[in-house]
């Protein structure tokens, strides 16, 4: 009889825990799930299907068509460029602000006092926290190419210079960089900050003790302990990088001729400004499947999986 | 179009007098009904009275209406679009049209006139204007030319203006040129003596010997004025035996060379197409460039009232003046370029006539010349030259010599996405990206590519 009853209760639990899990599933992952589906999957499947049309500037279909890919494989010769351009972006931006400029200012910032870091990190927040549009007025007036603009006020009598810089025509990659990078190194600092911040004190106690410099206790203590925090800035700021367009798009309009069109602009600029919707469409799914690969490769390359498994507890 | 009924009950006038019972009955008035019609335009600082006109010829033919006996009434309601320029308008008004939405009316700039028609969104015009002569008639037959397509006549010209290389004397004289060969700059130019070369060598001693930073400066976005420069060198962007488009690769690069040899004696700015208008403007009516290649209406909308010019002819022409496109070679034609806006018809318009008729009356010439004296563009109709109002308008006069060499832009559905590869390659020569014969193979490539039925030679 007790045995029966045994097994009524843990029958009791098991469909109890059951339910339970079903709904944890459903108030945790739905919402994420759900918005996956809504932003992601359904844009992917819309995208594949306009790919396939041939939907003009009057957002009308006249037929199914595989020529748009044919177009991008066979007809297409700015794509090399498109493509070059892009790599150089996308790294440029990536190795000189959004990691190295975003470690060099966690690594200043964390050595000086509270109150003087908190205000410097506050400062290279500024041009994350202004909205795209003003930022970049900002830096119109800074690089405009006449005696006017910020740059060439103090340039031109400090250099001698007779006629303005003309940043945007003579160096306009470096000037897409440039901006999109002063906004891309402040997600680096903070998480890098916090992860300094993380590493045991003691350990750079000992460290002087030994006799370890200031370069010594960051070669030593402090890179070691941000492997995990490079990685994934390393591979958000790529997924980010290659897709967004928006800072390039105000500031030279992916011009001069095309010179700062990068992938993701290029595929607004033939979509929306030419009207070729089944096209940009085409152009757009290689967008996809190259920031999927990246992110593979990222996880693979930098071990994420380790990254995210359960952290092992000391038990004394 | 909606139309919105306003019952009118009839009356019965009941008369009842002297015991008599005698009932008098009215007859009954014909119900009244609003059409309401929304004009699509785009919010224009150089043409305000566009979309006013057509307010304005609402009350006028409601009164004719009213006269006929008849019961309709028109109301417009203007959708203001806020595109920064016309090429980007008829974009934006396909796409609307392309879903099953938008205006009975519209303004447009002619060149996109065939890409509505070519789309089945907009009216074909034949029938109805040869049904109400009397809007229509004296209207400048050449302008419509501007509104035709393969089938028919699918817009009503609203104006017309000439494009032209404004220069500026005083430079000139300070570059040690003398008046005798200043004031003849214009006649030469139509003379075919005075050449697009020419044009470069004065611009040079301009900024050489003169207090001037720029030699000749253009738009610094898609538009009709460089296009002028092209017709010099022969390209006409149109195969006159089948309407398609046409490249003609060496005169392309003939065009294009014209803009690489500026650029690399320093007479155009390399960064041109990165300035902003407001920059050019200045630097060209306060003294810094020899030459801006634009149109007679800047005169009335920027020149005058922003840049403080002199109004009168006497004045202005002491120290600016303006010559037509030169040509290429000696002995050439030289060339200016038309380019009107025009009125155009939904395809979908429920009252066609109504709306016809409508725009008939925005086309009277006394509407059209408050247009033209206060934006400086050119009148549509014959009647207008004799308004005293129209004829005290010298910059309108002396702008109408140009018409008897002026063109305009193909009417092709397609060739507002040429001109935009031919800005973008444009962009690339004066930037120092592509040699003049590469920004030609770089127009022939995209084109090929992006557009359809494009006939290269």
């Amino acid at each position: 009889m007790s045995a029966v009853t045994d097994l009524a209760v843990e029958r009791r639990y098991r469909a109890a825990s059951a339910v339970r899990r079903r709904t944890n599933f459903v108030l945790f992952l739905g919402p994420a799930i759900a918005l996956t589906f809504l932003f992601f999957v359904i844009p992917v499947l819309i995208d594949i299907a306009v790919s396939f049309t041939d939907l003009d500037r009057t957002l009308r279909i006249s037929k199914f068509t595989t020529e748009q890919y044919q177009k991008v494989f066979r007809g297409d010769s700015r794509l090399p460029q498109v493509i070059g351009l892009t790599v150089v972006y996308v790294f440029g931006t990536l190795a000189i602000f959004n990691v190295t400029f975003g470690l060099v200012l966690a690594l200043t910032t964390t050595s000086l006092n509270k109150v003087s870091g908190g205000f410097f990190r506050g400062v290279w927040l500024l041009p994350r926290m202004s909205p795209s549009v003003l930022y970049i007025l900002l830096w119109l007036w800074v690089i405009n190419p006449s005696d006017v603009g910020l740059l060439n006020q103090f340039l031109m009598p400090a250099l001698g210079l007779a006629r303005p810089l003309d940043l945007m025509t003579s160096a306009p990659v470096a000037l897409i960089i440039i901006a999109n990078g002063f906004i891309g190194a402040s997600l680096g600092m903070i998480i890098f900050t916090a992860a300094i911040r993380g590493i045991p004190e003691h350990l750079f106690y000992a460290a002087e003790v030994d006799g370890a410099g200031t370069l010594a206790k960051i070669r030593f203590i402090t890179l070691p302990a941000l492997r995990w925090p490079i990685s994934f800035v390393t591979i958000y700021q790529t997924l980010s990088l290659l897709v967004s367009f928006e800072y390039i798009l105000l500031l030279t309009k992916g011009g001069p001729f095309y010179d700062t069109t990068v992938f993701a602009l290029y595929v607004y600029r033939r979509a929306f400004t030419s009207g070729q919707y089944g096209y940009g469409a085409a152009l757009a799914l290689f967008l996809i499947v190259i920031g999927a690969a990246a992110a593979l490769l990222g996880w693979r390359f930098f071990d994420f999986k380790r990254l995210l498994q359960h952290p092992r507890i000391e038990v004394h | 179009m909606r139309h919105v009924k306003t019952a009118m009950a009839a009356l019965l006038l009941a008369a009842l007098g002297g015991g008599s019972a005698a009932i008098f009955v009215s007859a009954p008035a014909p119900a009244q009904t609003t059409v309401k019609l929304e004009l699509w335009s785009r919010q224009d600082p150089s043409g305000p009275l566009r979309p006013a006109n057509v307010v304005k010829a609402a009350d006028r033919l409601n009164k004719e209406l009213a006269a006929e006996g008849s019961g309709k009434r028109v109301k417009v309601a203007v959708h203001e679009s806020p595109a920064p320029g016309f090429d980007d308008d008829a974009l934006q008004l396909l796409k609307v049209f392309g879903i099953g939405q938008g205006p009975d009316l519209f303004i447009a700039a002619h060149e996109w006139i065939c890409a509505f028609q070519q789309e089945g969104f907009a009216l074909k015009l034949d029938d109805y204007i040869a049904k109400y002569p009397q809007y229509f008639t004296t209207i400048f037959p050449s302008l419509w030319q501007s509104v035709k397509c393969s089938d028919g006549i699918y817009g009503i010209p609203q104006d017309a203006e000439a494009r032209m290389f404004f220069y500026n004397k005083k430079l000139l004289r300070e570059a040690g040129y003398d008046d005798a060969f200043i004031e003849a700059m214009p006649a030469r130019t139509l003379s075919g003596e005075l050449t697009m070369d020419d044009v470069i060598d004065i611009a040079n001693r301009v900024i050489n010997k003169a207090k001037a930073q720029y030699g000749i400066l253009h738009r610094p976005n898609k538009g009709p004025d460089y296009i002028m420069a092209f017709q010099s060198y022969g390209n006409n962007f149109l195969d006159p035996g089948t309407g398609k488009l046409l490249l003609e690769r060496d005169k392309l690069a003939a065009a294009f060379g014209w803009f690489e040899r500026g650029v690399k004696q320093g007479v155009i700015p390399a960064n041109n197409t990165s300035m902003e208008f407001d920059a050019l403007r200045k630097a060209f009516y306060t003294g810094n460039a020899a030459f801006w290649m634009y149109g007679i209406w800047d005169l009335g909308t920027y020149a005058f009232p922003t840049y403080g010019l002199p109004k009168d002819e006497a004045g202005f022409f002491a120290d600016w003046g303006w010559i037509a496109a030169p040509p290429a070679k000696k002995g050439g034609q030289a060339g200016s370029l038309t380019h009107p806006i025009i009125y155009a018809v939904a395809a979908r318009v429920a009252d066609p006539e109504l709306a016809v008729r409508l725009l008939g009356h925005a086309s009277d010439a006394d509407l059209n010349t408050d247009h033209a004296v206060t934006t400086t563009h050119l009148g549509i109709k014959s009647e207008q030259l004799k308004d005293p109002r129209y004829a005290g308008a010298w910059p309108l006069a002396r702008a109408t010599e140009l018409l008897k060499i002026t063109k305009f832009l193909p009417n092709n559905p397609q060739f507002g996405d040429l001109n935009g590869i031919i800005y973008t390659a444009l962009q690339g020569v004066e930037t120092g990206r592509l040699s003049g014969q590469q920004a030609a193979d770089f127009v022939v490539d995209e084109a090929t590519s992006s557009l359809k039925d494009v006939i290269v030679k």
